[in-house]
Parts: structure tokens; C-alpha cells; sequence
């Protein structure tokens, strides 16, 4: 996947857990760790929403988009 | 889920399980009273009370066909109905919209077209040995319910693969 989601730097300048993070904003660990971890396929903008308010910060520094990847992905 | 299907699947489950046993049953019957006739015609033919005069002598080959075209139908009755039951089982746990019940759905469907077509020989069968003497009417032949279930299974095999796509698609989104 060409977009990397950046939500564990975010969480290690903050001094924030995934777990008080999720509880939080009423998202899942689960649902979390899957966003982490760079697995969802979609993200809904409530969800971007609640994480940006919370760690107050744009959804650009959430999200970024890897060029590379995405040439390595449609050459593959 | 909504509380009132729950009855539903239940007795669903109960039902195709009556019919997978019943199907086996008949068809065995088929094959018992089949190969009697074959192995011991004058006997059988006897004991279900056909005189030497009765207008069923002459066709009875045509029987014979129609009754080991019968036979063919109880695997492909056995096909459909244990796809039925994965499928409302699935229903159960809670996770219908999956690839695999799409792909049961493509086999139903093809199954239903074959058995759709083994009725119209059938059919055929029936109607070429029916004399004014004896009638031989055996409900078989062209049935524009039974093309129609063919083709809305077909279509519902497409809903079911669309619906698991779509479903893999909102197990992604966080």
C-alpha cells in the first residue's frame, strides 16, 4: 500500500498508548491496531475526525503517500 | 439480526435435513423397485397386480427409462440440498455474505438448470409412451416456475458475490 499511515510516531510524540487512544475516542483496539499496523483497506472520515481531535493534528499528519510503493505495487 | 427470522432458520435447518433423507429414500425405492423389474419382471410385475393384458406392458421399457432418469435426479437433489444447508448455516452463525456461499449459490443454480432439462426428457419420455389406453402423466416437462427459479439463483449467485465483495470491503474500513 502507497499511503502509510503515521499514527505510531503521532502516539510516541504524545506519550500516548494505542489503548488510551481507543479509549479515548470509542474506536477498538482492534480497529486500531489494524489502522496502525497499515492493514485497513479504508478509513471512515469519523474515525480520521476523532483522531485528529484527539491528538490534535491535520489528517496529513496521519497519513502519507509513499511514491515508490505505489510503482513497486502496479509493476508487481 | 432481527429477532424475527429467528424461527425461521431453525426449521429451515430441521426441513432440509427431513428432505436430504427423504431424497435418499425415494431414490432408493427407484432403484429397488427398478431392478426388480429387471431382475424378476414377471414376478414384480405380478405382485403390483399388471395382468398380462395390462396397457402398461407395452411401455414399460419407456418406465424404465423414465424411472433411471429418476434416479440421476436424487445426487444432483442431494447437490442442492446440502448447499442449502451450508448455506443456512452460515445464515446462523451470522456471516452469510461470504465468497463460498456465492459459489454454492453458482452450483444450486446449475444443478436446478440440469435438473430443469432432465425433467423436460422426462417429459418427452412420458408423453411418447402415453396411449388414449393408459396416461401417463408424471407433473414432468417444460415448467416456467422452475426456469424462472434457475435464472433468479443464477442472479442471486451474482447478489451473493457482489454482497461478499462489498463485505470484505467494510471488514477493512476502521
Amino acid at each position: 500500500m502507497a499511503i502509510a499511515v503515521k499514527l505510531d510516531d503521532l502516539l510516541h510524540d504524545r506519550r500516548m498508548t494505542l489503548t488510551e487512544l481507543s479509549e479515548q475516542i470509542g474506536i477498538t483496539l482492534a480497529n486500531l491496531s489494524i489502522l496502525k499496523t497499515g492493514k485497513a483497506r479504508a478509513i471512515r472520515f469519523t474515525t480520521l475526525e476523532a483522531i485528529c481531535a484527539e491528538l490534535d493534528c491535520q489528517p496529513g499528519d496521519i497519513l502519507e503517500y509513499h511514491a515508490d510503493a505505489a510503482e513497486e505495487a502496479q509493476a508487481a | 439480526m432481527s429477532r424475527h427470522y429467528s424461527a425461521a432458520l431453525p426449521v429451515a435447518f430441521v426441513l432440509l435435513r427431513i428432505l436430504i433423507l427423504l431424497n435418499w429414500l425415494g431414490g432408493l425405492a427407484i432403484l429397488a423397485l427398478l431392478t426388480a423389474t429387471l431382475v424378476a419382471e414377471e414376478w414384480t410385475l405380478i405382485a403390483l397386480g399388471i395382468d398380462a393384458a395390462d396397457p402398461i406392458r407395452p411401455v414399460l421399457i419407456g418406465l424404465r427409462a423414465i424411472a433411471a432418469l429418476g434416479l440421476i435426479a436424487v445426487p444432483l437433489n442431494h447437490i442442492v440440498l446440502r448447499r442449502l444447508l451450508a448455506i443456512v448455516d452460515t445464515v446462523r452463525v451470522g456471516d452469510p455474505f461470504i465468497a463460498a456461499n456465492a459459489a454454492r449459490l453458482q452450483a444450486i443454480a446449475w444443478v436446478l438448470l440440469a435438473l430443469q432439462l432432465l425433467s423436460m426428457v422426462i417429459g418427452g419420455i412420458a408423453e411418447a409412451i402415453s396411449t388414449p389406453a393408459l396416461s401417463v402423466d408424471l407433473d414432468a416437462g417444460i415448467s416456467l416456475t422452475g426456469w424462472l427459479a434457475v435464472l433468479l439463483t443464477f442472479v442471486l449467485a451474482r447478489i451473493f458475490a457482489e454482497g461478499a465483495r462489498m463485505r470484505d470491503d467494510l471488514e477493512g474500513t476502521v
